[in-house]
């Protein structure tokens, strides 16, 4: 449904390959350009510091330490292979996830032998960290704005909204991490849920928006973000609970997507409510 | 009855200009620091004291007023020894200000439409230096003091678009930090412009100073986005999103000014 590429002359991995929209099955296994965090800028600095630690820890090998960091922290490249129609396209859905008429899981691709991912470009159900972290600097500079709105801006409140906004990110992280955690191992990359949590901010900057512009506006946008929002994670959320459970206990995994999306309700407006208090 | 001091007086060595009855030379002792080499010309000259022949040598420059004067300059000027004063680079070449580089980066900034990319290739951290002086003291007028916020936003700021760009343009993206914080600190030029037109814009037009702010923010995020993209690899069709994070850190700025 969400053609990315669009036309694009002369891409060498797609020669064989008719235009990728939501391909089920790829023709031909693609080599996965961006897997190796230790490839690509500021990776001198990741290989010499924990090389260094490695190599004095374990002696000779430090590849031990190399794939314990990449299992918990996996590569961020990944995560910033976007381009406009990815970013365009991502909105809409997490926006307006009722119009989605496509499937939700992630499109994977056997490579060197493990199962990874295709990056977002390819992808559109792949998280990103571009679209959350624009989303909060966004949430953080309107609410600025409509501070100053009121006459109470001061850089000192703009430095509390910030530790507000990252407090709500944890928050949120905390609460899909601990439902995964509560019904399988928790083995998804701890930046897909950084990336998950943070597409919270994108309807909250439009809550934002709505009540700079007319103050009565927030009153019908905080409802309508806090379900779309919900109904997103929960969407994207099921494939990743289903494919990590160990036991299938269907009652249990809906409850918890029941709760997930609940808990948006109070989170969201707490983020919303913006004051120079920044504790409520 | 005079008395024996044990220090000889000082008389100030005038030359050949008169011969005085009774001039007794001080006699300038070791100088307990230690001499650099006098081959080493690019020492700092400053500390080349050589008492001797700076007497020698500012005795021969100095008129009637003869030894106080000179005696004075020869501590003050340093540079006695064989690094003179006159071979000393000048002090702007020293600490790598080039005023005509500064001003001519700002001009290219000046002109909104067409940004001429080549003048900022080599970048530099003075210029910047100067356009956050100049927000700070316009912020001053303004009752304002926000010296220390406004340096912690550039810093963190140029960190994020550094982020921000190397991420996105992928293996192959080579902005290094010095030449993100000159342009995001170049690019400030039209902020300054901003807090200097709103000190006269009146109290109470509110509608006016946001449209104003947006036109300035506008200018800002195009001179920035451009330069960035020309002047690393990898940004070419990452434009919009570069083009977005520039957006969010000039408005962050404009807070400042207008509120």
């Amino acid at each position: 449904m969400y053609n990315n590429m669009g036309p694009q002359p002369g891409m060498p991995m797609h020669q064989g390959i008719p235009q990728p929209g939501m391909p089920m099955h790829p023709a031909i296994p693609q080599p996965s350009p961006f897997g190796n965090p230790f490839s690509g800028p500021g990776s001198g600095l990741i290989r010499s510091g924990l090389g260094a630690y490695g190599e004095k820890i374990f002696g000779s090998s430090s590849e031990y330490v190399q794939s314990n960091i990449s299992r918990y922290f996996s590569d961020p490249q990944y995560y910033f292979q976007v381009n406009d129609q990815y970013v365009r396209n991502k909105l809409k859905i997490v926006l307006f996830p009722f119009l989605h008429r496509g499937h939700w899981t992630r499109i994977s691709e056997p490579v060197g032998g493990r199962l990874s991912y295709k990056p977002p470009i390819y992808d559109i159900n792949a998280p990103d960290l571009y679209i959350p972290l624009m989303a909060f600097g966004t949430y953080v500079v309107l609410a600025g704005l409509s501070l100053g709105l009121y006459g109470k801006f001061s850089p000192e409140a703009l430095n509390w909204l910030f530790v507000k906004g990252m407090v709500g990110w944890f928050l949120q992280v905390m609460l899909l991490k601990i439902s995964l955690l509560s019904l399988g191992s928790g083995e998804a990359p701890l930046l897909d849920i950084v990336a998950y949590a943070g597409y919270t901010f994108t309807g909250l900057c439009l809550a934002v928006l709505g009540k700079i512009i007319w103050g009565y506006s927030y009153y019908v946008l905080i409802p309508w973000t806090c379900l779309c929002t919900g109904v997103f994670l929960v969407k994207t959320m099921k494939p990743v609970l289903f494919a990590e459970a160990r036991s299938y206990d269907s009652s249990r995994h809906h409850y918890l997507l029941i709760f997930v999306a609940l808990a948006q309700f109070p989170l969201l407006i707490w983020l919303g409510n913006i004051s120079v208090n920044w504790l409520f | 009855m005079t008395k024996d001091f044990a220090v000889p007086p000082v008389v100030f060595p005038t030359g050949g200009s008169s011969g005085g009855a009774n001039v007794q030379q001080r006699r300038f002792s070791a100088i307990p620091f230690q001499q650099p080499p006098p081959q080493s010309s690019s020492q700092i000259p400053f500390l080349s004291f050589n008492m001797g022949s700076a007497a020698a040598s500012s005795a021969t420059t100095a008129g009637p007023f003869g030894g106080t004067i000179a005696s004075s300059s020869s501590f003050g000027g340093g540079g006695g020894g064989s690094p003179s004063f006159e071979d000393e680079e000048p002090l702007l070449d020293e600490l790598g200000i080039h005023p005509d580089q500064i001003w001519k980066k700002t001009r290219s900034i000046l002109n909104p439409f067409r940004i001429n990319q080549t003048v900022h290739k080599d970048s530099d951290l003075s210029g910047p230096i100067f356009l956050y002086l100049a927000l700070c003291l316009f912020q001053l007028l303004a009752g304002k003091i926000q010296f220390g916020v406004i340096l912690g936003w550039i810093v963190v700021s140029s960190i994020f678009l550094y982020v921000v760009f190397n991420m996105l343009a992928g293996r192959n993206g080579n902005l290094n930090l010095h030449t993100c914080t000159s342009l995001v600190g170049y690019c400030l030029l039209p902020v300054v412009v901003l807090s200097a037109v709103s000190l006269f814009v009146p109290q109470g037009a509110g509608p006016v100073k946001y449209v104003l702010a947006g036109v300035f923010v506008l200018w800002s995020t195009r001179a920035c986005s451009t330069l960035v993209v020309s002047l690393a690899d990898g940004g070419e069709e990452h434009r919009g999103l570069i083009a977005y994070a520039c957006f969010l850190i000039y408005t962050l700025f404009s807070l400042l000014v207008i509120f």
